[in-house]
Order: structure tokens, then sequence, then C-alpha cells
């Protein structure tokens, strides 16, 4: 049933598109620095403590953070499967108000990192896709002469790899690489919803400070996103202030008038705020533009919650008689 | 004058607990958070097709008794480009649906052809 096309797509663009795992100059943007060692990176031994908390110690070090592996260990290392996840390794650099960005599963976003000084946080698979041996390590250069990656890796403070081990390993690995941001810097070619994502997560981690101002700087950057207006609005919610929660919702659903999150928001902002009918006007918005989605369940809450508000609060009770003028 | 004044305490007091009740309780708890709106936004992106064809519990029991890695199809589907990823997501979409054996097969068959076929470890954007 399935397969042919696509297997007929694949091959072509298989046969098109690849020569095997080609040198760094190959793939190197051009414009790019020749090399590039960021030389002052922390060390911190795997010999004492697991690859996942050294590696994340010397990226959260590097942004300014005062960690050390001892400290990381607990919240990262799961005894059990003798290492961490991806998903530990995100949720501590939130609890350190970092942002954690997961780069894109091409190179060139870790070569702009080096570029910007930040090492990047990479999982390796050193071993086969079918008997993997997994590694964290941390990127914080090349070698375009010599054809080399250079790491902080394991026990060795300074570890070069040839690239196109260093790639083949990387790609096994799941292409996972992460920076850990402070909640002001915007990447230089970062992707928009992967940024607002980012900031998002640290939102939900409840660090409410780090996450505005990740908006904020999102907001300098694409004026035009329309989720992290969303987000700003939402933190300015939480936050008590009413008047810039509103602003920006309207921003929002300016920007994605199609969106039933920044409306639903709104009304329930409205609700607080004592605006019934504005804020029923929103919701019944929202619950048409929500049908369908995810959200539909969360809109038809709202709009209950609205609706009952509403009934006992705006209900005359005296309806029956005629009132002088 | 001191009824006058109770009185005034009195619809205040009232008026404030009236707007309490349906206003203050479950206040936050509608708000959809930023992570929940990107997430429903995202839903209809083939790239989101692919992987939750990926995560289904049934699928993924196949291709672990294939003893075929999480990790290695994800580095795989990171070449694809994503018009190779949407064809991939509209094969999957028409599918048989539900946990369907044919369909389990379907997107193990699928999966073993992106880790057959695709052998680029070009690991920088195509321009």
């Amino acid at each position: 049933m399935i397969p042919i096309r696509l297997a007929g797509a694949v091959l072509v663009a298989a046969l098109a598109g690849c020569s095997m795992s080609p040198p760094l100059a190959k793939g190197l943007p051009a414009t790019a620095p020749r090399s590039i060692e960021l030389s002052s990176t922390p060390f911190f031994s795997q010999e004492q403590y697991q690859c996942g908390p050294a590696a994340l110690a010397t990226l959260l070090v590097a942004s300014g953070v005062d960690v050390t592996p001892e400290t990381l260990a607990p919240e990262v290392f799961i005894p059990e499967r003798k290492g961490s996840l991806e998903l530990e390794l995100i949720a501590a650099a939130r609890r350190h108000g970092r942002l954690p960005y997961v780069l894109a599963t091409t190179a060139d976003e870790m070569v702009a990192e080096l570029e910007a000084g930040r090492p990047v946080l990479v999982l390796q698979n050193l071993g086969a896709t079918w008997m993997p041996i997994w590694h964290y390590a941390v990127l914080i250069g090349y070698d375009v002469e010599r054809n080399r990656a250079i790491l902080r890796s394991g026990d060795h403070e300074r570890e070069e790899m040839r690239w196109q081990r260093f790639a083949g390993t990387w790609h096994r690995g799941g292409r996972f690489a992460l920076t850990t941001l402070k909640p002001d810097v915007v990447p230089a070619i970062a992707e928009p919803a992967r940024y607002v994502e980012a900031a998002a997560g640290l939102e939900a981690a409840g660090q409410r400070q780090a996450a505005a101002t990740a908006y904020d700087a999102a907001i300098a950057r694409w004026p035009e996103e329309p989720h992290a207006w969303l987000g700003r609005a939402n933190v300015a919610y939480a936050d008590g202030d009413r008047a810039a929660a509103a602003d920006a919702y309207l921003r929002a659903i300016t920007l994605a008038p199609d969106d039933p999150a920044p409306r639903n928001n709104l009304s329930e902002l409205l609700l607080d705020a004592g605006c019934l009918d504005e804020s029923r006007r929103q919701v019944e918005r929202a619950a048409a533009l929500a049908q369908g989605t995810p959200l539909e369940s969360a809109v038809a809450d709202s709009r209950a919650k609205i609706e009952a508000t509403t009934a006992t609060v705006a209900r005359c009770k005296l309806a029956d008689r005629d009132w002088p003028d | 004058m001191r009824i006058e004044s109770f009185r005034r305490a009195c619809v205040a007091v009232m008026s404030v607990s009236l707007i309490s009740v349906g206003l203050q309780a479950p206040a936050a708890a509608s708000v959809v958070g930023t992570s929940e709106a990107i997430a429903a936004a995202r839903s209809d992106n083939p790239r989101a097709v692919v992987d939750a064809a990926l995560a289904r519990a049934d699928v993924r029991a196949k291709l672990a008794d294939m003893r075929v890695d999480q990790a290695a199809i994800q580095g795989r589907l990171a070449a694809l480009s994503d018009d190779e990823v949407a064809s991939l997501a509209g094969q999957i979409e028409s599918a048989p649906a539900g946990g369907d054996a044919l369909a389990v097969i379907g997107v193990v068959f699928l999966v073993l052809i992106i880790l057959e076929v695709v052998g680029v470890i070009d690991i920088f954007k195509k321009t």
C-alpha cells in the first residue's frame, strides 16, 4: 500500500543529494572562520562524574552560572540508565535560569554558536547504529585545514576528532545539539519558532522572569512572531499586569487571527477584569476557531466558565417587573 | 446615619463577594499555556505527523523487536528535506488509521526504507 512512490522519491533524493561524509572544508559555510577554538571553556573530567553532568556543567559555567558537576549530578544523572537524558539536561538548564536552545539538525547553527563564543553540547553515538555507545561531549571548535572537530570530552580536556568521524557520531546520535543561553540572548541564525518554544519551556518551568526576558528578546528580533507576543502576554497576566497582558494578546491576535489561544486567554483576562460581555464575545470567537483543533476542550472549558459567571453575576433576579424610565 | 453606613458596607461586601464567586475560583486554570498553544499550532506540521507515527507504542515495540534504534531513525529523518518529510507524512496519513497491524507494518516498512536508502552523513545544510 504505502511504499513504492516514497521509495522512489527517497531513492532519487539519495542518489541526487549525497556523497558520504564530506570533509569539513566542503560543508562549512564560506562566511565562517577557518578555525575556532574556545580555549577558555572550562573542563570537568568525566572520570569522577558522568558525561551528562560534566558536559552540562561545562556549558552552564561558560554561560556564567555557578555550578559544578557534583551539584548537577543529582539533577540529571539517572542511575538505572547509567546516564542522562536530553530532557533532564534541558530541565536542569532551566532550573538554573538559562534558556536551553536545541540547535537545528544541521551543523550550520553549531558553527554560528561557536562563532558567537558559545560552546555546544552534543550527543554522540560512538558505537554503531545497532549497538550504540552514548556519549555527551562539548564541541568547542574546529579547524578546516586539519579537518578536525575540537571537543571537551570524557577525560580529555582537549580532544581532536577527524571531522567525518565527528559528523558520523553526531548523526548516529540523532543530531542532538544544545546551547544554554542567557535569556536576553538570541542566537544569530536562530529559528523564531524554536527559540520561542524554548522560552515557553522556561515559562512552563516556572522561570517567569527569565521567560519574560526571553520573550522580550524574541519580540525585539522578530516583532511579527505571534507566539512571542502570546508568551509575553501570558507572563504579564501571571504577574498580574493586566494592561500589558491585554496589549500583548491584542498584538498576538492581530498577527495570528486564526489562533484560538490568544483569544481564549484574552477572554479569561477580560472576565478577570469584570468585562463580561466582551469576555463572552471573545470566547465565542475562540470556540469557533478552536473547533477540531487540540485546543477545542480547553476553550470549551473557558467558555463554560464564562457563561456560568455571566449567569451568576449578570442575571437580573427581578426581571418580571416593569421598571420606571 | 449609622444604619446608612452599615447598609453601604453591606452592599460593598456583597458586591465584592458576588463578583469574586465567579471570577476568582479557577482563574488561571483555563489560560492556554504558551507551550500548549505552540504544540497545538504545530499539529498539522508534517514532521509532527511522522513523529506521532513513530511514537506509537505498537510501532516502537515492533521497531525495538527488530533492533532498530530510535535515535538512528531521528538522525535519518533529520537528513531528509522538508519536502521528503511531507511526502512521508502523506504516506502515513493515507495508511489505514488505528492500531491496525497493517498500519504498523506500513510505518515500520517506511522506516526501514529510510534507514536503508538515505546514506547521507552530510551534516551541513544543503544549499
